[in-house]
């Protein structure tokens, strides 16, 4: 679910989808998202200042605690 | 539950608002929460007067902490917790970002337009009665369709209906409104409506790229913008007075850009007070000081 998320999120702010690459590592407590984009959409998942991670990182929020676990969005 | 009190709980006891509030939300524990003594119990005199403890629960900003091992269960609140200091805003950037600004040239072409919302809310909104049920415009239904997968994704169930303001401030388009409802909005709208923010703030960076142009739409869970809109209105109303009646400066609590734009608006036509901004980030607050007559 947090994956296809922001799959979703990042295929629909950048220029080029397909250098999107989302990399989903688990463990029994958390999951990691390693978020990849080409150099020049990097300002369009982060945002001035981080906004749009901060957003992305908020919605995962509801996720995690809907599902009780730790959701962690790497960028880069 | 009230959408205006999206995280308030009563019951007999604290313990017990505390673990209703966090089976309404879906918690296991009380340690994602602070929790805000409202209002103590009291058992009243032959059960006249008695009223139920309040409590307010306030999701963390951050994370859970990393998972160790933890051989007790986390302390249940106690009442003493209400002076619990607000964890500090996530600082969560750690990754040097390419300007936005610095737009190599290419990006120029058809697709590559960027949007940026500066404020979470342009408008103010107003009551509920100033909405006429339209046929949704391009806006409000590319923005319904991409805030309900948003949604989708998110595992909430949810119902979005769309609206047209009407205009409130002269000359303006008026936005559409995308009003959702369903069983998980308090989570939805989170902690002083910043999760709400958030999706809205994604849902119109998104919407607008697919219209390649500005998305003109407000994201509401609940109705909670409009109601605490309207509360707001009565508010600064109300401060207004006291602040003139005084002659003191009133300081509000701290509140969001959004809600803080909601007070100076509404007191920008009033002679006798003016109003301004102090404080950083989370603490900002609104005061407003009378205008004294000579």
């Amino acid at each position: 679910m947090a994956k296809e998320l922001v799959e979703y999120i990042a295929q629909n702010l950048v220029n080029d989808p397909s250098q999107v690459h989302l990399k989903e590592k688990r463990t029994p407590s958390s999951i990691i998202l390693e978020l990849r984009v080409a150099k020049s959409d990097m300002g369009r998942v982060i945002g001035k200042q981080g906004r749009v991670a901060n957003a992305i990182r908020s919605l995962l929020r509801v996720v995690s605690t809907k599902d009780d676990v730790r959701i962690i969005l790497e960028i880069d | 539950m009230n959408p205006n009190e999206p995280l308030e709980f009563t019951g007999e006891t604290v313990d017990a608002a505390v673990t209703a509030g966090l089976a309404k939300l879906g918690l296991q524990h009380s340690d994602l929460l602070t929790v805000e003594i409202l209002e103590e119990p009291a058992r009243g005199i032959f059960g006249i007067g008695a009223r139920p403890a309040k409590v307010r629960l306030i999701l963390r900003p951050q994370m859970p902490p990393p998972p160790q091992p933890q051989p007790t269960p986390p302390p249940k609140p106690k009442a003493e917790n209400k002076a619990q200091p607000r964890p500090p805003k996530q600082q969560n950037e750690p990754k040097p970002s390419p300007k936005s600004g610095q737009k190599p040239p290419q990006q120029n072409s058809k697709k590559g337009q960027d949007f940026d919302f500066e404020d979470d809310d342009e408008f103010v909104i107003a009551d509920d009665g100033n909405y006429e049920a339209d046929t949704p415009g391009e806006d409000g239904e590319v923005g319904k369709e991409v805030l309900s997968e948003l949604l989708r994704l998110m595992g909430i169930e949810h119902h979005i209906t769309v609206k047209r303001a009407q205009a409130n401030r002269d000359g303006e388009n008026p936005p559409y409104l995308l009003d959702i409802t369903g069983p998980d909005m308090s989570l939805l709208i989170g902690r002083r409506g910043e999760t709400l923010s958030s999706l809205q703030y994604v849902t119109r960076l998104i919407t607008s790229r697919k219209l390649q142009r500005r998305a003109n739409i407000i994201v509401d869970a609940g109705a909670y913008k409009s109601k605490r809109s309207e509360r707001l209105q009565q508010l600064a109303v109300r401060m207004a007075d006291q602040a003139v009646e005084t002659k003191r400066t009133v300081q509000l609590e701290p509140m969001p850009a959004n809600e803080r734009r909601i007070i100076h608006m509404t007191l920008r036509n009033r002679p006798d007070v003016e109003t301004r901004s102090h404080g950083e980030g989370e603490a900002r607050k609104v005061t407003i000081v009378p205008v004294l007559n000579k």
